[in-house]
């Protein structure tokens, strides 16, 4: 590799350096701005458990076992249980690359949907302006590496109810790097759920990189659902920045269930006032399995409202986190901010932190946080009992009832059906963990 | 069967009338047997204070026992114990159900195994639907017996005219088990619970303690339409009350974890007269 690097190199991403070759025919200012966050994941290295975001992720197996970035993949099937039903569109990245056998894309007047690398030959100057994000490490190795990824740009008033679905499927071992964007213009509205797969039975190691940047014009409305369903050896890290207009609403979704380290992280700052940002989630680990949902909202205009709701259930030697930040910047005012965030432990030895943040600036404004992490409630497991359920089957209730709360605020039905027989189905498996 | 209202029987026999065929073939082998025996029996709590201390009962098919007595007497004690309750410790005596050792099953078996309690306080559980829940209650009681779960209409259907009957609204049903519901409604509620899984055995906790008269009335005409010869119903209560509308056969007075006087329905309305105090000095 040619790059001169005059600064320390933190030793854990010498491989990665290394494995460094670019992507031939791209245009100059890609390849630059490649070399450019390379440098800076150099400069930077894994981020430790110092660094507030990380604190409670364990990065360490990740650092001492390099995945290199995986070659493409063939293309393979996607299980059905994980799709939605019905003939909507649907693009599907295998190995973090764009599969167009497994796509369909038929697409609505005013919806541009494509792969990364088609909208980087087709549009340019959004793809551009969005590719500016080289602050954090693995966004910047992401910069440096990522394959593909898809790309929806909406034009203005453009209102679309039936949602979009994303497939990422993983086949490979290695690390998948995928860049995303999603851009709606003013008045318009889209849902766009997001699957996250990887093989359970093979017992692949790979490393799911994933960097999304949303941008959401005056009065746009965005619903984005996540599904992470990775292998049992995967480690997903997905991180989302979110900028969002004035008078426009995030709803966004995460409901984690699988994979032996999976992160999802959300930054939002309301660039316009009265936006309003809506993040629920929830997670299921097990085994010695690791989750955390971390997000940080930045209220920067008047009148914005943020409402979170996160529950996490933890088995086994399982850990799981959530870590809320709500900043309100002097000047944002009418600002009403509420983070809910419930926990539930089964076992003595499962863990979860909680960690909700506030950080306010400006006086004229509602907030609110509760946290708790509890156990099963006795009393409603020996009702259920002295019904005739099995114990098994009375704890699976509870804990599904316990959780369920999260994902029926998902508004769109058949997506929410959706993701409650996953919940069910994962659920059902936790029995024999 | 005083006190039934003919009709009320019939519609009860004819929902789910499968399951009601089944059990009485079964009954035919328990015939001569009681249903309930109650050996001398002595519970403690964790902490060592013994709350039961000697309690000897029988209960026959058909039979509706009441026991009465005042609070701290040990009724509660001996309903949770009956049903599998964690935190109490049996330390000497035997319950057999049946011909079958009651004490040694784990609760949801005893459940399975056609007992039922109705609670007195009735547990909230967010996030469960009534349906879904009364539906996984009622298939695991038919996976023990052998029979196919029951598919969404024969439930449906089963469902609706029960809640009729005790003037239940089935927007209730949709929510999650008793959150929301009035103390008039969760009380219901039971009731209804054991109208759908059709017990063997069914022991009222203070089923009637924090209703009004309507609901009360309610309450009693459920438990009056479950009256059938091969079940047994045993209720426990502070008053007098719910007996004017259900009456017992056998009514037990129960003082310091002990039975110290059993009757006729007669001694329930004596209690009523001269209370719990002069009870000790008659036995």
């Amino acid at each position: 590799m040619s790059t001169l690097i005059d600064f320390p190199v933190k030793p854990e991403t010498r491989p990665y350096l290394d494995a460094f070759r670019g992507i031939a025919g791209e245009p100059d200012w890609l390849e630059r701005f490649r070399r450019r966050s390379l440098d800076r994941f150099a400069e930077l290295g894994f981020p430790g458990r110092r660094s507030e975001n990380w604190r409670y992720l364990d990065l360490q197996p990740l650092a001492k076992n390099p995945l290199l970035p995986a070659a493409r993949g063939h293309e393979t099937v996607v299980p059905a249980e994980l799709l939605i039903e019905g003939r909507g569109v649907r693009l599907v990245l295998v190995d973090g690359r764009f599969a167009p056998k497994l796509s369909r894309l038929d697409l609505p007047e005013g919806v541009w949907l494509g792969s990364m690398q088609r909208a980087i030959a087709e549009l340019p100057e959004l793809v551009r302006a969005a590719l500016e994000d080289i602050a954090q490490p693995f966004a910047a190795l992401n910069a440096a590496f990522f394959a593909d990824g898809f790309v929806l740009d909406v034009a203005p008033g453009v209102v679309i109810d039936q949602p979009i679905e994303i497939v990422h499927l993983a086949s490979a071992a290695g690390s998948l790097h995928t860049r995303s964007l999603i851009n709606l213009g003013a008045g318009s509205r889209m849902t766009v759920l997001e699957t996250y797969i990887g093989p359970s039975e093979n017992n692949a190691r790979y490393w799911r990189n994933d960097v999304a940047a949303w941008q959401l014009g005056e009065g746009a409305s965005l619903t984005r659902v996540a599904l992470v369903e990775e292998g049992a050896d995967a480690v997903h890290l997905g991180e989302v920045a979110a900028t969002i207009g004035a008078g426009a609403t995030l709803d966004g979704f995460v409901l984690l269930l699988g994979g032996d380290t999976v992160r999802h992280e959300a930054s939002v700052t309301m660039t316009g006032d009265h936006a309003h940002c809506r993040l629920d989630g929830a997670f299921i680990v097990a085994g010695r399995e690791e989750a955390n949902i971390v997000t940080t909202i930045d209220h920067t205009a008047i009148g914005g409202t943020t409402s979170e709701l996160i529950k996490g259930v933890a088995a086994g030697r399982a850990h799981g986190a959530f870590q809320g930040k709500i900043i309100v910047r002097e000047g944002a005012q009418q600002t009403d901010a509420r983070q809910t965030s419930r926990n539930l432990i089964l076992g003595r030895r499962a863990v979860i932190d909680t960690k909700p943040e506030l950080e306010i600036l400006a006086d004229d404004i509602k907030c609110a946080h509760g946290a708790s992490v509890g156990e099963l409630d006795e009393a409603a497991l020996f009702y259920l009992r002295a019904r005739g359920i099995p114990t098994e089957e009375a704890r699976r209730l509870l804990v599904e009832g316990f959780l369920r709360e999260a994902v029926d605020g998902i508004a769109h039905p058949a997506i929410r059906e959706h993701l409650l027989g996953r919940l069910g189905a994962r659920l059902a498996r936790l029995e024999s963990e | 069967m005083a006190g039934l209202d003919p009709a009320i029987h019939a519609f009860f026999s004819d929902v789910g009338g499968a399951s009601v065929d089944a059990r009485n073939k079964s009954g035919h082998d328990e015939i001569g047997l009681f249903m309930l025996e109650i050996r001398n029996l002595h519970a403690q709590l964790k902490d060592g204070r013994e709350i039961l201390k000697g309690i000897d009962l029988t209960v026959a098919a058909g039979e509706v026992h009441a026991i009465m007595g005042p609070n701290g007497s040990g009724k509660s004690t001996l309903a949770a114990v009956l049903v599998g309750r964690d935190g109490y410790e049996i330390t000497e005596g035997s319950v057999t159900y049946l011909g079958h050792d009651l004490l040694a099953m784990p609760a949801d078996e005893r459940a399975r195994q056609g007992v039922f309690l109705a609670f007195q306080y009735p547990v909230e559980i967010p996030g469960v639907n009534n349906m879904y829940f009364l539906r996984a209650a009622l298939n695991a009681g038919r996976r023990h017996r052998g029979e196919p779960e029951l598919d969404a209409g024969q439930f449906l259907r089963g469902v609706r005219a029960k809640l009729k009957l005790l003037e239940i609204s089935e927007d209730l049903m949709q929510r999650a088990v008793n959150v929301g519901f009035s103390g008039g409604e969760k009380k219901r509620n039971e009731i209804f619970q054991m109208a759908m899984l059709e017990p063997k055995l069914a022991i009222l906790d203070e089923t009637d303690s924090g209703l009004d008269i309507d609901a009360l009335r309610l309450v009693a005409r459920g438990v009056n339409g479950l009256r059938a010869p091969d079940r047994a119903i045993v209720m426990i209560t502070h008053y007098q009350r719910l007996l004017d509308y259900v009456e017992p056969g056998r009514v037990h007075v129960l003082q310091d974890g002990r039975i110290v006087e059993s009757g006729d329905k007669s001694l329930a309305a004596e209690l009523e007269r001269r209370g719990y105090g002069a009870v000790g000095d008659a036995a």
